[in-house]
């Protein structure tokens, strides 16, 4: 009774500004379009570059060795290609965590490395038991310290550190593997053919869910990867950029950007102006991100002129949230309300 | 002896107006932060019957809300994560004092006034260090600080007075962020929410938590009954379609019950529980999802689901004798399954009760 009342009422008397538009852009295609084009793709390179990591660290497991070392960096690219998708297969007891436990606000992955470094833990052993280690003590992250560690490359027994490193390198591939296959075997169903039984009802909650992917990607990558080295003015903390061990804190930010543009360009195809408000956008990002091709790991947040180079990045980078959540949302229909947004 | 430059400091400090009740400013019984048509951000009062008794104007958005309970005075807090509070006097809009989080630590929207209302209790954040903390202000002496005690957790949000008067009980949501990085979530993996009732010394008196299996359903808003009872309303950071219930019920002592309308219903709440209240009888208690658009409603006594009802982007909820109250981000504002009227405003995530 109240349900149609508060229709009526609302119908009736909403004020013009707080009113949603007609959609009309076909959200099901939108959606195909982004699994085929972009999510699928994305985890099948995951799996096979993962798949090489492992390889690799089955053949040479010194933290110094060059095909190791870019085995990882390869993998990881993939990584940062499809790390804004976070929901469904990456949710799934804990993958995406373990796969990048970052960030790491109290240290917990030099602890967990430490420990089991230290205990020569025989959990290390066996594939299944490693997946009730920590999330802390897998995943990129653990590999990065690992390989690249001041203290953690050389730390214990090089029999166990051997072993250590193959273990994590093969869990990842693993995890990464069970993604890709889930995608594939359903997941990617239940997102293109919505049903009342599925995880998704209609075409609209589904493209919803890629929405979100998109906005939050762009929200990481300018609030946490660049936020979180930036600090405050007085307070730069260039120790605390990802992956800056190995050196690729920029790199993921360029990797992770472009494949946000590439979705970008996915959801927008049905608008030629946010089509093209979103080409200006990356391309600025693009552009800054080669600007600071000198500074890899963001150092230089502690001097005023990289620090404010770095700042640009991350206005670009808001730039292209801000399209997202004015021009995209609206224009798919999949726009938050003034409470629902805000999420506190 | 009292000098009269003294009284006259006084008179002015307490604004020059007669009488200073909550009467005087058209009797609401709730505040609530809102937005303008033109942008700006306001604190309202809102009458039972929906009129809005007074609207002043906030520098930037706000979030909640805390009612003095002996005058018309309120504390509006900024939307996390700020770092100032205004007091205000709700006859003219008059600020009384700015509250400013000190170095290192930044509000998160919530506060409570100790039941004499001369100090009010803020939840923050101490952001370096990753921990909660609860600030205690001296209220006559112009909102000064007077220090501050563990909130017994991470991310501390909602915090209420219990009906005992002696008490605190706070939501510990769990979730780490950092200004430098906006909002930004920090510790999913590792989060871990509680219920924490501390004595205005500052002592843990009881914590309550989750089932593990639950550790990344957020605690963030609170509701009382004078029984003391305690509802509590949740935010799932887990995986999207786990669907944990997102309303719990705890009474000191006891562990905390879960309550979930069916599954097909449950799954439309989207993860995401905005505010909670219990009925003024004690007989029914309420959450509201925006992202859901519907207010559930369950049987207190016997934590049975009872009805939904559909209100776009519907959030604030408080109590009525019998029901609720309730806002929305659309300028609805009614009596939950009995009327509605449209302000041309947006009303803003929580109602806060007056005079509880």
């Amino acid at each position: 009774m109240l349900k149609s009342f508060a229709l009526v009422a609302s119908f009736a008397l909403v004020a013009p500004a707080f009113a949603q538009e007609a959609v009309r852009v076909d959200q099901g295609a939108l959606v195909e379009a982004a699994v085929a084009q972009h999510i699928l793709p994305g985890f099948e390179a995951l799996a096979t570059t993962t798949q090489a990591l492992s390889a690799a660290a089955e053949t040479e497991c010194s933290p110094t060795s060059e095909p190791l070392r870019a085995a990882f960096h390869t993998a990881f690219d993939a990584w940062m290609g499809v790390s804004h998708l976070r929901f469904g297969p990456t949710e799934v007891d804990e993958r995406a965590f373990g796969l990048a436990f970052w960030p790491d606000t109290k240290g917990f992955t030099p602890k967990a490395l430490g420990r089991l470094i230290a205990d020569e833990d025989p959990v290390i052993a066996d594939a299944t038991d490693f997946q009730t280690v920590s999330v802390a003590g897998r995943g990129f992250f653990a590999l990065e310290q690992l390989l690249y560690d001041p203290r953690i490359s050389t730390l214990g027994a090089a029999d166990y550190h051997c072993a250590l490193v193959r273990r994590v390198a093969a869990d990842i591939a693993l995890s990464s593997g069970a993604i890709h296959t889930d995608w594939v075997n359903g997941f990617a169903t239940l997102l293109t053919e919505p049903s009342e039984a599925g995880s998704y009802e209609t075409d609209a909650e589904s493209l919803q869910v890629i929405y979100k992917a998109l906005d939050s990607g762009l929200q990481f990558d300018a609030e946490v990867r660049l936020g979180r080295p930036l600090g405050s003015f007085d307070k730069p903390r260039p120790t605390r950029a990802e992956a800056r061990r190995s050196g690729r804190s920029l790199r993921n930010v360029t990797v992770s950007t472009a494949a946000l543009a590439e979705l970008a360009h996915i959801l927008s195809s049905e608008s030629d102006t946010i089509r093209a408000d979103y080409s200006t956008a990356f391309a600025l990002i693009q552009e800054q991100a080669t600007d600071l091709q000198n500074d890899p790991v963001f150092a230089g947040v502690k001097e005023v002129q990289g620090r404010f180079r770095v700042e640009i990045l991350q206005q670009y980078i808001n730039r292209a949230r801000g399209i997202t959540t004015l021009e995209l949302g609206p224009a798919l229909g999949v726009s938050a309300g003034f409470n629902a947004l805000d999420g506190d | 002896m009292v000098s009269r430059r003294r009284v006259l400091a006084g008179l002015a400090a307490s604004s020059l107006l007669p009488s200073a009740g909550w009467a005087s400013v058209g009797a609401p019984a709730f505040l609530s932060a809102a937005r303008a048509p033109d942008g700006q951000f306001v604190l309202t009062g809102l009458t039972e019957t929906g009129d809005i008794s007074f609207t002043i104007p906030l520098p930037a958005r706000g979030h909640a809300a805390a009612a003095q309970p002996t005058r018309a005075e309120a504390v509006a807090f900024a939307r996390r994560p700020g770092t100032f509070a205004l007091a205000l006097d709700c006859r003219d809009g008059t600020v009384l004092a700015r509250l400013n989080a000190p170095e290192g630590r930044h509000f998160y929207g919530h506060g409570a006034f100790s039941p004499d209302g001369t100090q009010l209790f803020t939840t923050e954040n101490d952001y370096e260090a990753g921990l909660g903390v609860i600030g205690v202000w001296d209220v006559a002496a112009g909102y000064k600080r007077l220090g501050e005690v563990s909130s017994g957790g991470i991310g501390p949000h909602e915090m209420r007075l219990m009906p005992d008067g002696q008490s605190l009980v706070v939501a510990n949501g769990g979730i780490e962020t950092h200004p430098d990085m906006g909002r930004a979530k920090l510790n999913i993996p590792t989060m871990a929410p509680n219920l924490t009732y501390l004595d205005f010394s500052g002592a843990i008196v009881e914590t309550a938590s989750l089932p593990v299996a639950f550790h990344k359903n957020s605690i963030r808003h609170l509701a009382l009954h004078s029984d003391g009872t305690v509802a509590l309303a949740m935010q799932w950071q887990g995986a999207e379609g786990a669907a944990p219930p997102l309303l719990g019920l705890h009474r000191r002592g006891g562990p905390i019950t879960l309550l979930a309308a069916p599954e097909r219903l449950h799954g439309a709440l989207d993860g995401y529980a905005g505010s909670v209240a219990i009925s003024g009888d004690g007989r029914e208690v309420a959450i509201t999802s925006p992202r859901g658009g519907v207010v559930h409603v369950f049987d207190l006594a016997s934590g049975t689901f009872l009805r939904g009802v559909e209100l776009e982007d519907v959030c604030g909820i408080g109590s009525r004798a019998a029901g609720f109250f309730f806002t929305t981000g659309t300028g609805a504002v009614g009596a939950l399954g009995d009327s509605v009227r449209q302000q041309p405003v947006q009303f803003d995530n929580h109602l806060v009760p007056i005079g509880t």
